[in-house]
């Protein structure tokens, strides 16, 4: 039988999430280009779940960071050095694909899993990285779409690591870069959306999946000692809670072991808390 | 006779390539291998009203709305990469005196590809339901002539201009990338190709005999090349690959100016307007010590 771990971070429990997520995937895609926290959700965890995926059920995972693919995971340079290319060049995989090849990968259609994050979220997984308030004059003028649009029009699925809080999950977006299901209902594919798009969001709380009829966020599950009425409080809409929510499956002994030992044992991907 | 057209110059003689009005696409990629010796000298000219034409764009775009030297941006990001937002454009686009046309980073660049086969435009299939189409005016909506399926057409880029910093060339404009570069590269070649004017600032000035004896390295023939200009640590304070790291020391400074009027122009002041040239700058950064700091570690 599984030995469940008693001593777990949050980061580690989300990076098993993923993993397990990932059991049966062909490839995920990461970005790269992001500092501090973002860095963490978008690029840490998911690539310390995928490379927990590929050590345990699923080998052969694809790991496309960026154009590296299936970089060795145990040599990982330094995040002082993911800010040099030529460091980044230098990390040994199995492939450093030309830039344009991921293009073309997700223009065909044969990329699997995204993962990304975003400053807003909204009831039906539309998401923004471009501006806050009137995008003609914003509050805040965010980086802009770059592959955020891609992730969620030409991926099989995407799967956002967000922290959870009111201010991230909105009503509405005010700028909608990454398209979900709109206003709900059918109304994604009958914009032109025949595949992809969100497909669950891991947060510090919970995970949350889609509403197979309504496609309003609906709490898949609950993290270990998390109520639904806390998770309810910390977003901006009404959540669809079903009756008895089960527990999010907590890593195992084994896996926190690996994430520690072989993942991650400079804490990197999964920060220091 | 006569002589092979020799392409070199200097950067004050290439900065007037460029003209008020006039778009630009400047190579890099945020705050890597971009041509920042290049962009400080086109802001020591008066020229103004500029539209880049973008796909990742960083310090270059934040330093030039920050001067007020734009009138519009068509890019699918600025930020300052692991430091976060572009405080200087954000200013721009949040009082609306700058422009921007939104494009993904895959339509971004593609626009560029398909500017370099000399075609309209790019069939597009990420497009349906956001908001870059309800505020991008330049994007139509076409249909596929054998299966009537709906497409979004996004139209070629050429730019009047495009600036690039790359490892080597020769005085005739051919341009070395090294296999070492990093991969982003692929997108400053199409990015040339498809401009009506190219200038080329290069780490090295190299011999005709070196693309001789390397041919493969070439990656810009000189034929598309109108100006090269020798200026060493010209990606200064953006990374170049295996020449020398990013100046983050630098950049957070930078970064920090960025975020207010006043102590931005106090950055352009004291690193830009107040300096004659690119050599007054690096000793100003911290010259030779500063740039045997920021080698990247050996293979």
């Amino acid at each position: 039988m599984k030995k469940y771990a008693k001593d777990y971070t949050i980061e580690e429990l989300m990076a098993t999430v993923v993993s397990r997520e990932m059991r049966s995937a062909r490839n995920g895609f990461i970005g790269t280009g992001t500092g501090g926290r973002t860095y963490t959700l978008a690029v840490g965890i998911p690539l310390a779940g995928m490379s927990l995926a590929r050590m345990t059920s699923n080998p052969d995972l694809s790991i496309l960071f960026s154009y590296k693919v299936n970089p060795v995971i145990e040599e990982m340079p330094s995040p002082d050095s993911l800010t040099s290319p030529y460091e980044l060049m230098n990390w040994r995989c199995e492939a450093n694909l030309a830039y344009d090849a991921i293009f073309l990968m997700a223009m065909r259609g044969e990329i699997d899993t995204g993962f990304g994050s975003a400053a807003q979220i909204d009831r039906f997984g539309n998401a923004n990285i471009v501006a806050i308030g009137d995008y003609r004059k914003p509050k805040v003028r965010l980086i802009g779409p770059i592959f955020q649009t891609e992730h969620f029009a030409l991926f099989g699925r995407e799967i956002l690591l967000m922290d959870h809080e009111r201010r991230n999950f909105v009503e509405r977006v005010d700028f909608v870069s990454g398209v979900g299901y709109l206003e709900g209902g059918d109304s994604r594919r009958r914009a032109g959306l025949k595949r992809g798009g969100p497909d669950k969001i891991i947060t510090n709380l919970a995970v949350l999946d889609f509403d197979e009829k309504t496609r309003g966020v609906r709490v898949l599950s609950l993290h270990p000692g998390v109520e639904a009425s806390e998770v309810q409080k910390n977003t901006g809409f009404e959540l669809v809670i079903p009756r008895g929510v089960p527990e999010t499956e907590p890593p195992s002994v084994d896996e926190v072991e690996l994430l520690r030992t072989k993942v991650d044992p400079r804490r990197i991907m999964l920060g220091t808390s | 006779m006569r002589r092979m057209m020799e392409k070199i110059t200097t950067l004050e003689k290439a900065a007037k390539l460029v003209e008020s009005g006039n778009s630009i696409a400047i190579g890099g990629f945020t705050v890597y291998r971009k041509p920042m010796a290049f962009v400080r000298e086109l802001l020591r000219t008066d020229v103004r009203d500029l539209n880049v034409l973008g796909w990742t764009s960083g310090i270059d775009v934040d330093m030039l709305a920050g001067a007020g030297r734009l009138r519009r941006v068509e890019l699918s990001y600025v930020g300052l990469d692991f430091l976060g937002l572009a405080p200087s454009y954000r200013r721009a686009v949040e009082s609306g005196e700058l422009q921007v046309i939104e494009y993904t980073e895959l339509t971004s660049a593609m626009r560029f590809k398909v500017g370099a086969m000399g075609m309209n435009f790019f069939p597009a299939k990420s497009l349906f339901g956001s908001d870059l189409l309800r505020h991008n005016p330049d994007v139509r909506e076409i249909k596929c002539p054998f299966t009537g399926e709906v497409f979004h057409a996004v139209p070629a880029a050429r730019p009047d201009v495009t600036v690039l910093h790359a490892p080597m060339a020769d005085v005739y404009g051919n341009v070395v990338y090294l296999p070492s570069s990093n991969r982003n590269i692929e997108w400053d070649i199409p990015m040339a190709e498809c401009a009506k004017k190219v200038v080329v600032t290069v780490e090295k000035i190299v011999e005709y005999d070196y693309m001789l004896s390397n041919p493969l390295l070439t990656k810009i023939p000189r034929f598309k090349v109108d100006a090269v200009v020798e200026v060493p640590y010209g990606a200064h304070p953006t990374d170049h690959d295996s020449y020398y790291k990013v100046d983050k020391d630098h950049l957070r400074a930078y970064a920090e100016a960025s975020r207010k009027p006043e102590t931005f122009k106090q950055y352009l002041d004291e690193y830009v307007y107040g300096v004659k040239d690119h050599w007054e700058y690096m000793n100003k950064v911290g010259g030779i010590k500063r740039m045997v700091e920021l080698r990247p570690a050996e293979e």
